[in-house]
């Protein structure tokens, strides 16, 4: 099943349009990333699949529920992560979780029901009593999943989940998700500038100035739009040099690198006697974003 | 309805785990109350003294007890009557606050209806005002028995927490149909600093509204927090005021109770004429209304997503 259909959607505010004709769809279980610089229109769309902000035009579809007809039944089958923290400071980590758990017309008993699944995981029992402003980055976005995923949704929309952590809460936030895609099957729409963290996505749709740019598996991105390379292991001679001939490449101490888009099996084939010792290195999603934008990713 | 207590609930909570929040909030009341022990006492005092010579010769049948009580009341009845003010406001900000940090982004896309997060927003204000006035209130009134006797009847008592609920249903929602224009927190604290020094003289806890020209006092009477602190001004001191009664047993015709009645302004005033206390109370209600209709048309156009 879809979990979301998106078609032609547009936001617009005033004279700036932020979303501008978007389209695309994410099946039920599936990771789905929205890779992006900031104000690309990640977080807008995400605003507006999660009922807060009003589409200009387009269709959209949440589990079969069209947007802005079934808004109550949408908010029900989704969790959010916001990009900022929007748990109360002053209240203890329980004291925000039973009373968003409660916005869900949720009991203190059915919370607590709920919380048992992942509050080992999440480590939430050593900070049960613990004011949300007295705990660390990594922390709080422990205590900010835990609180999207209350009411059990069949969504969970990821912010930027990992900006401004430190490279342990991001990993620790990461197992997080992993255990959710993996033991829960939970359907996960993430939004990022962190080129990494599509690697392990199942699609990727890439937004730039509030356009889809390109989407497909990491695999078919890298294929398409990002050059991959081999690096075979040998003495620089003329006869080496005439295999490569016609194929971009440079001598670097004891290795040639060589870069190829689409396919190296024929070359690796022909010349399987010769070149034994290689590897091969896939593009990365930088790659893809610097050849479709023309520019590197800000603040990576 | 869970959705709804739920967050009232949290809506309560931030303000009342919030020790910073509540002293903030009861400031006018605290400054009202240094005031006093500095020399707002004295003054009061003097003001009552000088009813006193106006009304010759009934000095000595006047207790010093019924006096002392008198002023104490007047103190009470200032701080009350600011915490009526500033309690719903500061919790009122509340929705400044999760505007700016984007908390009403989280709210919004629960299945909370839209008008239960307006109506969680008002209820826990008033909520909160009623508690807080409530409990000065309450810790007067125990103060003023240990000194001596409350002179009140219970269904006084009674009169006086129904007027602090009703002030302080009123208070928020006048102060409810204010916020939406705030867009930082930074103004609506801003705003607070006038609020908080203009309150204490809109209700007369530092200077009795009689003593201003009949223009500021229809200005101050336009409030109905004005109109409830003299209602409970009525409430409060009746059992004193029928105390002097007693002790001067007619003597004067009625011309001291009315000396006072009006130097410390029993009645609300508005356009040189006096209100009687089911006039004031009319207004409070038609006040509160239409406060609350101003309120449903700005929230809904506030709420409605963008």
């Amino acid at each position: 099943m879809k979990a979301i259909t998106v078609n032609n959607l547009i936001k617009d505010y005033k004279e700036h349009r932020a979303v501008d004709g978007i389209s695309f769809e994410v099946e039920e279980g599936e990771l789905f990333a929205f890779l992006g610089e900031n104000g690309a229109g990640k977080s807008t769309t995400i605003n507006i699949l999660s009922t807060i902000l009003r589409k200009t035009s387009g269709e959209v579809t949440v589990f079969g529920h069209e947007l802005e007809k079934d808004d109550d039944s949408i908010r029900a089958l989704i969790g959010i992560v916001f990009q900022n923290s929007v748990l109360d400071s002053k209240l203890t980590v329980k004291e925000n979780l039973y009373t968003r758990g409660a916005y869900y017309g949720l009991t203190k008993k059915q919370t607590d029901e709920r919380l048992a699944e992942f509050r080992e995981g999440f480590e939430l029992d050593e900070i049960w009593n613990r004011r949300y402003e007295n705990l660390s980055g990594g922390q709080r976005r422990r205590v900010d999943i835990a609180r999207a995923l209350i009411h059990d949704p069949k969504i969970l929309f990821l912010d930027e989940p990992t900006t401004g952590l430190d490279p342990k809460s991001r990993k620790i936030v990461w197992d997080h998700i992993d255990y959710l895609r993996r033991e829960k099957k939970m359907t996960i729409f993430l939004t990022t500038h962190y080129m990494e963290e599509t690697a392990d996505a199942d699609n990727v749709v890439i937004l730039d100035k509030g356009k889809v740019i390109a989407k497909g598996t990491p695999s078919q991105l890298k294929t398409k739009y990002a050059s991959s390379r081999l690096v075979w292991y040998t003495e620089e001679d003329e006869e080496n040099e005439k295999i490569l001939s016609g194929m971009k490449h440079t001598y670097d101490s004891d290795h040639y690198n060589i870069s190829f888009r689409d396919s190296i099996t024929e070359l690796l084939y022909n010349y399987r006697n010769k070149i034994t010792d290689y590897e091969v290195i896939k593009g990365s999603m930088d790659d893809v974003f610097l050849n479709l934008t023309g520019r590197e990713m800000e603040g990576v | 309805m869970r959705k709804f207590i739920g967050l009232t609930k949290r809506n309560l909570l931030i303000y009342f785990k919030d020790k910073g929040a509540i002293v903030f909030s009861l400031l006018t009341s605290l400054i009202v109350l240094v005031l006093y022990l500095l020399f707002l006492k004295g003054t009061y005092q003097d003001a009552f003294d000088s009813v006193l010579e106006e009304v010759q010769g009934i000095g000595m049948l006047i207790k010093s007890e019924d006096v002392e009580a008198f002023i104490n009341v007047t103190l009470l009845i200032g701080m009350m009557g600011s915490a009526m003010i500033t309690v719903p406001y500061s919790c009122l900000t509340t929705i400044v606050k999760d505007r700016e940090s984007r908390i009403d982004y989280d709210i919004s896309a629960t299945p909370i209806k839209r008008w239960q997060i307006i109506l969680s927003y008002f209820t826990s204000a008033a909520v909160s005002a009623c508690i807080m006035t409530g409990f000065l209130l309450t810790a007067g009134l125990v103060i003023l028995n240990l000194n001596g006797g409350i002179l009140l009847e219970a269904v006084d008592i009674l009169k006086a927490y129904g007027m602090v609920i009703l002030g302080s249903v009123s208070a928020t929602g006048f102060f409810m149909t204010m916020m939406p224009f705030f867009k930082t927190s930074q103004s609506s604290s801003a705003f607070f600093g006038m609020l908080s020094a203009a309150s204490g003289f809109v209700i007369g806890a530092y200077i009795p509204i009689s003593e201003f020209s009949e223009t500021v006092q229809t200005v101050c009477n336009i409030f109905p927090a004005t109109h409830v602190t003299v209602a409970v001004r009525n409430i409060l001191m009746r059992g004193v005021m029928d105390s002097f009664d007693s002790s001067i047993g007619g003597l004067d015709g009625g011309v001291f109770a009315e000396s006072i009645r009006s130097a410390f302004t029993f009645n609300a005033r508005m356009f040189g004429n006096d209100l009687g206390m089911r006039q004031s109370i009319l207004y409070i209600g038609a006040f509160t209304l239409v406060s609350i209709i101003i309120m449903i048309f700005a929230y809904s156009k506030t709420y409605r997503r963008k």
